[in-house]
């Protein structure tokens, strides 16, 4: 198929040529790449039908593909984002973060209402991520922040990053199994010395849903307004006509709209915890490292208090978890995206890429152990639930990776 | 007698007729057994008359999905009293049972995921505390999903009910005491222990993945091990009333002598304590202190084949 671009009739009269053409190298790419997707939603209706997994399993696949989409090709990489800003300014990737809270917080707040229409029981609803609040999680937001200006990402980035060939993605990785690791061994000082006592603050449970939402809200608008003075002077845009060959530039090669990311992001945010947990990316990754220890008996059996949180919750697993299946079909989406967008690239990794994508790991895992989530799990999820522990973890790991930027740390690769 | 009371006498008792049969039609509505089916369940969606129950191990299951109209019970909440370790009090109960709207005529269906076991649980509170109508769905939660049956995820909102919740009736709890008099031959009874073999025989404190809460293992002295899940077909429907008879009546429980049944934490325990008493019709008491209690407690017996009597080193 080679669609040539129309010039434009009468009514496009002035319209610049789409100078797009798809070409014969991108059609092989877009086959393989929808031959990858339709695997995993042939694996998705497999699932569905293994006895162990079932539904919510084949649900966790699929909302994983989406995701992968979703990061890969509106680039959502919280490092990225806050790195484009600390830098340069640019507003568009935070503009992405914020329509995703936007829409997962009513998203939320809709189906909070079904699952505990009566906010003052002092019960939370169920499985939300909903955290302590303490120095704890400040020093976990700091870790965590400088960890991505290290390693060049967040846990969620290196993830979808994976897909598009980034070799310094599993370094980074693996360091987070080392460092979730350690946060065990953390963990036990910091419940007893401090967690334990810390508030589990949610709005809802003093404001009910309508408040909550509202002064939320009124906080996303007040940083969405703040930014606006960043805004650049945009370009005077083309009157286009939308052909098949516009739509495949606008999909596969130009980067997506954030707000329409981020709107896309906060529906699968909300989807995800209504049909089965809400996002997050580091409960099969702390679960692996924990059984790795559990079987070799270097962990404590029981890690005091820890199950009694709701977040990206670890446990000693043989199988894999619903949360390993979303990151499975994140980085499947990612690669496959990436691939038809040609945006898989392999570099050298250098000593000193590798050590510091490795140190950023260890310092994320540690910080996601200790928050007990990551950007997604505690950032995304938390705040979309009203969690005070969501805010907090945000403005830490903005300021870690503020502190990473300004001793340039991300150029230590 | 005057024809003025004659005729009185008879408008009275054609009254009382008239009530007697509107009551044995409304009762109708619900089968002779304490088990309900899920077709039986379907039909009675829309029936003000019947109020079911969910009462889940598993959090967020209730939320994500539950048969259309029914309320969530937290079994460690509403059905304990996590400060006494001891059964819900008879005030707060009333407090639930009124704010799920439920009156004293309404007919109680519980049902819950894991093959019923906190549904269960839920049926003994219920009946402990002298509420008539109270059943189980068959097969639970499981088989209602397995036969492809609707769920809902908008909460169910109820008119506050006016069921009074009477005393406590201790017939069918045992405690450590009682228990006690049982291994001692004071009393008379045959004890059921309803856990695995394994935790029966003492080669594990604690199913796998739970915590162990007991310094001892193995079980009580005399106890027999009809571990829960034989109550129970495939599909997680209760075996036939002839299969549960020749089951128990095979270990020498036939109803001749009360009977007492436990688990880990007390809960489990129930399932097997509905099928004797409620289906086989026994004179059967639950010990919810059950192993966590009686493998703690200082001067009681065990018996442990697998010799690991001590949980220390």
């Amino acid at each position: 198929m080679a669609v040539s671009q129309q010039a434009g009739g009468s009514l496009q009269q002035g319209a610049a040529p789409v100078s797009v053409l798809i070409s014969r190298d991108e059609l092989i790419r877009l086959v393989v790449g929808v031959l990858v997707v339709g695997g995993v939603i042939a694996g998705a209706y497999a699932l569905n039908g293994t006895p162990g997994y079932g539904a919510p399993a084949s649900f966790s696949l699929l909302t994983g593909l989406t995701l992968g989409i979703l990061f890969e090709r509106g680039r959502f990489c919280f490092f990225c984002i806050l790195r484009d800003f600390i830098e340069h300014r640019g507003t568009s990737g935070i503009f992405a973060i914020l329509a995703a809270l936007t829409v997962g917080m009513i998203g939320y707040a809709i189906v909070f209402g079904a699952f505990l229409p009566n906010t003052t029981t002092g019960r939370l609803p169920p499985g939300a991520h909903i955290g302590p609040v303490s120095w704890i999680l400040v020093a976990a937001g700091l870790a965590f922040g400088v960890g991505m200006a290290l390693s060049g990402a967040c846990i969620s980035g290196h993830l979808y990053r994976l897909g598009e060939g980034y070799t310094r993605a599993p370094l980074a990785l693996f360091g987070a199994l080392v460092g979730f690791g350690l946060g065990f061994y953390t963990w036990q000082s910091a419940y007893l010395g401090t967690i334990r006592t810390a508030p589990v603050a949610w709005l809802p449970g003093t404001l009910g849903y309508g408040g909550a939402l509202a002064v939320s809200l009124a906080v996303i608008a007040i940083i969405a307004i703040y930014l606006l003075r960043f805004s650049p002077q945009s370009p005077a845009r083309e009157a286009v006509r939308i052909t098949p060959a516009y739509v495949f530039d606008k999909v596969f090669r130009q980067r997506w709209n954030p707000l329409v990311t981020g709107g896309l992001i906060g529906i699968v945010g909300t989807l995800a915890y209504f049909r089965v947990e809400p996002l997050g990316v580091t409960s099969q990754l702390g679960s692996i490292s924990r059984t790795i220890l559990d079987n070799n008996g270097l962990l404590a059996e029981r890690l005091n208090g820890l199950d009694t949180f709701a977040g990206c919750a670890t446990q000693v697993v043989q199988t894999i978890t619903e949360n390993g299946w979303l990151i499975g079909g994140l980085v499947i989406g990612s690669f496959a995206v990436s691939l038809v967008a040609r945006k898989i690239s392999f570099s050298r990794v250098t000593v000193r890429g590798g050590a510091t994508a490795l140190l950023g790991g260890v310092a994320m895992g540690w910080g996601s152990m200790l928050a007990l989530g990551c950007t997604v799990g505690t950032l995304l999820s938390g705040i979309s639930a009203f969690a005070i522990s969501g805010w907090v973890f945000a403005a830490a790991m903005f300021a870690g990776v503020w502190l990473g930027i300004r001793f340039k740390m991300h150029t230590w690769n | 007698m005057n024809l003025r009371k004659i005729a009185g006498a008879a408008v009275v008792s054609l009254g009382l007729l008239g009530a007697l049969a509107g009551s044995a039609f409304a009762q109708d509505a619900a089968p002779e057994s304490v088990l309900v089916t899920a077709d039986w369940v379907e039909e009675n969606l829309e029936n003000p008359n019947v109020r079911l129950i969910e009462v889940s191990v598993v959090p967020g299951v209730f939320e994500r999905g539950h048969i259309p109209g029914a309320v969530n019970f937290v079994w460690h909440t509403d059905f304990v009293d996590p400060v006494q370790r001891d059964i819900v009090s008879q005030e707060r109960l009333q407090e639930l049972a009124q704010a799920a709207g439920i009156n004293d005529d309404t007919t109680i269906v519980l049902y819950g995921d894991n093959n019923n076991w906190f549904a269960a649980w839920g049926a003994w509170i219920f009946n402990l505390y002298g509420v008539e109508d109270v059943r189980l769905l068959d097969g639970g939660r499981v088989k209602w999903e397995a036969d492809g049956r609707p769920l809902a995820t908008t909460p169910a909102v109820y008119e506050v009910g006016s069921v009074t919740i009477g005393e406590a009736n201790d017939d069918l709890r045992a405690l450590r005491d009682e228990v006690l008099a049982v291994v001692n031959a004071e009393a008379p009874g045959a004890l059921i222990d309803i856990r695995s073999a394994a935790e029966y025989n003492g080669e594990i404190f604690a199913p796998e993945g739970v915590q162990e809460l007991a310094v001892r293992a193995g079980h009580i002295p005399g106890a027999l091990n009809v571990p829960w899940g034989q109550n129970v077909n495939a599909d997680g429907t209760f075996k036939s009333l002839d299969e549960l008879r020749a089951l128990y009546g095979g270990l020498g429980v036939d109803g001749s002598q009360p009977v007492i049944t436990y688990c880990r934490i007390g809960e489990r325990a129930a399932l097997t304590w509905f099928v004797l008493n409620q289906l086989l019709g026994y004179d059967v008491a639950l010990y919810d202190g059950s192993w966590t209690e009686w493998g703690n407690t200082v001067g009681v017996p065990v018996v442990n084949p697998a010799g690991t009597v001590w949980g220390g080193q």
